[in-house]
């Protein structure tokens, strides 16, 4: 099972207002509050734990059936201080392990359940106007969409 | 404040998120913000913290967890009011 989530930083610059009084608090814990309050760019690093705990609920709601915001019953951290790409995320008592790309444009975060089989993702990310009409016929494992994205994970 | 008020206000803090203009239009108490709005879920926080200010109530985790929908989100509404509301 994989789970995916992209996050079109310009989009988002627009569409969220994460400065908002009570926003973090509301999704956040403090461990993570922290790790915004401390990073070099608190913005990519606000996108970047979002889209970690986006990728996997995706995985954790379709192994549960759960359907629910609850964005602080998902906590995350890194595998190493010093590298922001490696993450787990635990829910409840699971655990899920995530691999992020950061760039400029956007931050994109892939979820399993094993570092293994992190490694066996192929991630396919398309750019507007290049979205390919016929994708869902290549049977991705999870469809992400943000702003100018389209990202899926097989 | 009865069920048809709060829903009336609910629809203008969740307006300026929806860009299904359709979809919001024939609002029910059965939308669901995130399937049939397509509100991006980063966005939900802000119509939480919209209703905290709106209604001036406080919303917990537990239960800003069951706002997926109108009708949800009312009854969580109606409970932080106190029944009945004033």
């Amino acid at each position: 099972m994989v789970g995916n989530d992209i996050v079109d930083l310009n989009l988002a610059k627009i569409q969220s207002n994460w400065q908002r009084k009570g926003y973090l608090d509301k999704i956040f814990n403090s461990n993570e509050k922290l790790l915004v309050s401390s990073a070099e760019d608190p913005d990519v690093m606000v996108w970047l734990l979002w889209s970690m705990k986006e990728a996997a609920y995706k995985i954790h709601n379709r192994k549960t059936g759960i359907r629910e915001y609850a964005p602080k019953k998902l906590a995350c951290s890194m595998l190493q201080k010093t590298d922001l790409t490696l993450g787990i995320v635990n829910i409840d008592e699971v655990m899920y392990f995530t691999k992020s790309s950061i760039n400029s444009a956007y931050v994109h975060s892939i979820s399993s359940f094993t570092p293994h089989q992190l490694d066996e993702i192929k991630i396919s990310i398309y750019e507007l106007p290049n979205h390919p009409s016929n994708y869902r016929e290549t049977k991705p494992g999870c469809i992400s969409h943000h702003g100018k994205y389209l990202a899926l994970a097989y | 404040m009865n069920k048809e008020e709060i829903i009336a206000e609910l629809k203008t803090i969740i307006k300026p998120y929806s860009e299904e203009t359709a979809a919001f239009e024939s609002i029910d108490e059965d939308t669901d913000f995130l399937t049939d709005l397509k509100i991006n879920s980063a966005n939900l926080v802000d119509i939480v913290l919209d209703i905290e200010e709106k209604f001036n109530i406080e919303i917990d985790n537990d239960s800003m967890a069951k706002m997926l929908t109108v009708k949800a989100t009312v009854e969580v509404i109606e409970s932080k009011r106190g029944n009945g509301g004033q």
